[in-house]
């Protein structure tokens, strides 16, 4: 050796925009072009799991139209973090399951497409999740603490079995849970228990690997009716929600001066208006329409943003809606980014088109919510 | 008119005002109360504790029924106590979760166990018809559920169940609190808790090993999905693309 640093000078790198070659610092390998899409990034994780589990670690969650909402996942990634590489992270699914969940952490997969979609069955569901932990034997049992959900069964089968059970967790760490007691003046520790309840926000979803996500078996099987009997879902208007409970909202910007036209597209998906500061500001729209950091925070499932540019303090207001779509003139604009799908082109033009297209069908929220006001 | 009485118990609490921490009311039981009075029958407040409590007395403002104490130092598990003193009524209504203590929100679910009831949380409405009781439960993003569950059962109330308490002073002098004789004592199980000062609790992350690159990278890119980019076609084409992404994610029904 000569004592001089020898540097390989066919390292890897990557292209730049500018078309300028940069060496990736820190990164081995063969020489060339390491450019990778987000997609290909996310499939190169690694695989959590080497060789044969030993133990089990149960995740609970209730789907909902076949995806599992950011808590579910949340308490997923904590399973997958809390585990070690011979303890697989098995997820329950109560509802039907459309996505993978690998990526998010899960290595085994139970789904029970019987139960969820809004139906009140906590007999079925208790047995459910009692023989999930009779024949898997999981050290914990990780679900998110969702008042009706998960929350409700799991204190069910707590209360049952007489096991240890952590609500309301804030804090989760490999060798303990917190939460707040006195009204959040204290906060109270312990090591952790059979049943742990996570509060949102407690765990970062973001994982360096993924999990296996091979799909069991699973046979259903009847209960006997019980105590309970289902009575089904009310149907609510969503135009008369508040911004922060709809499910649905349409919202609109600068690029919509014809309100009656957005009022109409927004009575067609049956969702609650929302509006952006410019244009509330200009007075077409109330002030308690407005979303945003000086508006309202909203979670809906579907975000339309009609004519909306996404200043980001629009954004911040509609960070934990699931879809959003965006109409806008600009295909360079800030909510493109954010958006699940853009569709460039004149606001007023494709809303017309939007009341065109669906004028035929023969099926119309007002009148689904008359008929269930009638009968 | 029937024989039939309607014997509702509801289970109170000691509250704790979020600001000052002074004990008062628990707004969630004093929604439970309203309920009970709004459904009629013969109503009983419930409470296991300490009986020297004055915000105990604060509960007989909100409505005319009697409240009952069943002393009980502090430690001590109430769920055996409360299950005895139970019996024979048709409905347990109760907040969902104390504002001091433990908050856990296992209280009516213990019971349930203990007494063999059914149990439905989350109440916003309650419709008691022969022998059975039709509850609307909430349930988020704007949806309400109607159950029905049969007599007796132990039903839970909503923080947002759309009720008004009203504080009367007069009922407040006039209305009779009995301390119940001393039950058995049983040590409370969970004693596994240590308690200390409140903090902002640590968000559990993923340990990872990345690469200088990869730390830069992340820092100027955010993980994006990458959404659809709809540019070409006529406005009846895009607005099919609207729907068709609506439909494939099961987001509308037609």
């Amino acid at each position: 050796m000569s004592g001089i640093r020898r540097i390989n000078p066919r390292r890897p790198f990557r292209i730049t925009p500018e078309g300028i070659r940069r060496i990736v610092l820190g990164e081995e390998g063969d020489a060339g072009d390491i450019t990778l899409s987000p997609v290909a990034r996310a499939a190169s994780k690694p695989l959590r799991l080497v060789g044969e589990a030993t133990a089990t670690l149960l995740v609970v969650a209730h789907s909902d139209r076949g995806a599992l909402d950011a808590p579910a996942r949340e308490a997923i990634a904590a399973a997958a973090i809390l585990a070690d590489p011979a303890t697989a992270v098995l997820v329950l699914v109560l509802g039907d399951l459309a996505e993978e969940l690998g990526p998010f952490g899960a290595d085994r997969i139970l789904v029970v497409p019987e139960c969820g979609n809004g139906a009140f069955l906590p007999d079925l569901e208790v047995s459910v999740l009692s023989d999930a932990i009779d024949r898997f034997q999981p050290r914990h049992v990780l679900m998110p603490d969702s008042p009706t959900g998960t929350g409700d069964l799991s204190r069910r089968v707590a209360a049952a079995l007489d096991a240890e059970i952590a609500t309301h967790v804030v804090e989760l760490k490999p060798d303990s849970v917190a939460c707040y007691r006195q009204g959040g003046t204290l906060l109270a520790r312990r090591g952790l228990p059979r049943f742990i309840l996570l509060d949102p926000s407690a765990i970062d979803a973001a994982l360096p690997f993924r999990g296996a996500g091979e799909r069991l078996d699973y046979a259903a099987h009847a209960v006997a009716p019980g105590l309970y009997r289902d009575l089904g879902l009310k149907p609510v208007a969503g135009a008369a929600l508040p911004l922060e409970e709809a499910d649905f909202i349409v919202a609109a910007g600068n690029g919509v001066r014809d309100v009656p036209t957005l009022e109409a597209v927004a009575d067609l998906f049956g969702a609650a208006i929302g509006a952006s500061r410019v244009a509330v500001d200009d007075g077409r729209f109330p002030r308690d329409k407005q979303v945003g950091a000086t508006g309202k925070t909203v979670q809906a499932s579907v975000y339309m943003a009609i004519g909306i540019s996404g200043a980001v303090q629009h954004l911040q207001g509609i960070r934990a809606c699931r879809h959003v779509i965006a109409i806008n003139n600009d295909a360079s604009a800030p909510i493109a980014r954010r958006a699940d799908l853009t569709i460039v082109a004149d606001a007023q033009a494709v809303m017309q088109a939007l009341l065109e297209e669906t004028s035929r069908r023969n099926w119309r929220v007002t009148d689904a919510l008359e008929e269930a006001a009638d009968g | 008119m029937d024989s039939w009485q309607l014997r509702i118990a509801v289970l109170v609490s000691i509250g704790r005002n979020p600001v000052s921490g002074a004990a008062r009311p628990n707004r969630n039981d004093l929604l439970a109360l309203e309920l009970a009075r709004k459904a009629g029958g013969e109503v009983t407040i419930l409470h296991a504790g300490d009986p020297n409590k004055p915000a105990l007395a604060d509960y007989l403002a909100y409505s005319a029924a009697p409240l009952e104490i069943i002393p009980l130092p502090g430690g001590q598990d109430i769920v055996p106590a409360l299950a005895a003193r139970l019996q024979g009524f048709h409905l347990i209504l109760t907040g969902s979760r104390t504002e001091g203590g433990e908050a856990s929100g296992m209280l009516p679910y213990a019971l349930a166990k203990c007494l063999g009831l059914p149990i439905v949380a989350q109440a916003l409405d309650l419709a008691v018809t022969e022998g059975q009781a039709e509850v609307t439960q909430f349930l988020p993003k704007g949806q309400r559920r109607r159950v029905m569950v049969r007599l007796p059962a132990i039903i839970a109330v909503h923080q947002m169940a759309p009720l008004a308490p009203r504080y009367s002073h007069l009922r407040r002098v006039s209305g009779q609190s009995v301390t119940l004789p001393a039950p058995a004592l049983t040590e409370s199980a969970s004693t596994a808790w240590r308690t200390e000062p409140a903090r902002k609790p640590v968000v559990l992350k993923a340990a990872e090993k990345k690469s200088g690159h990869a730390r830069m990278a992340a820092a100027i890119t955010s993980e994006s999905k990458g959404g659809t980019l709809v540019t070409d076609g006529t406005p009846a084409e895009k607005a099919q693309a609207i729907l068709a992404y609506l439909r494939s994610h099961r987001l509308i029904e037609f």
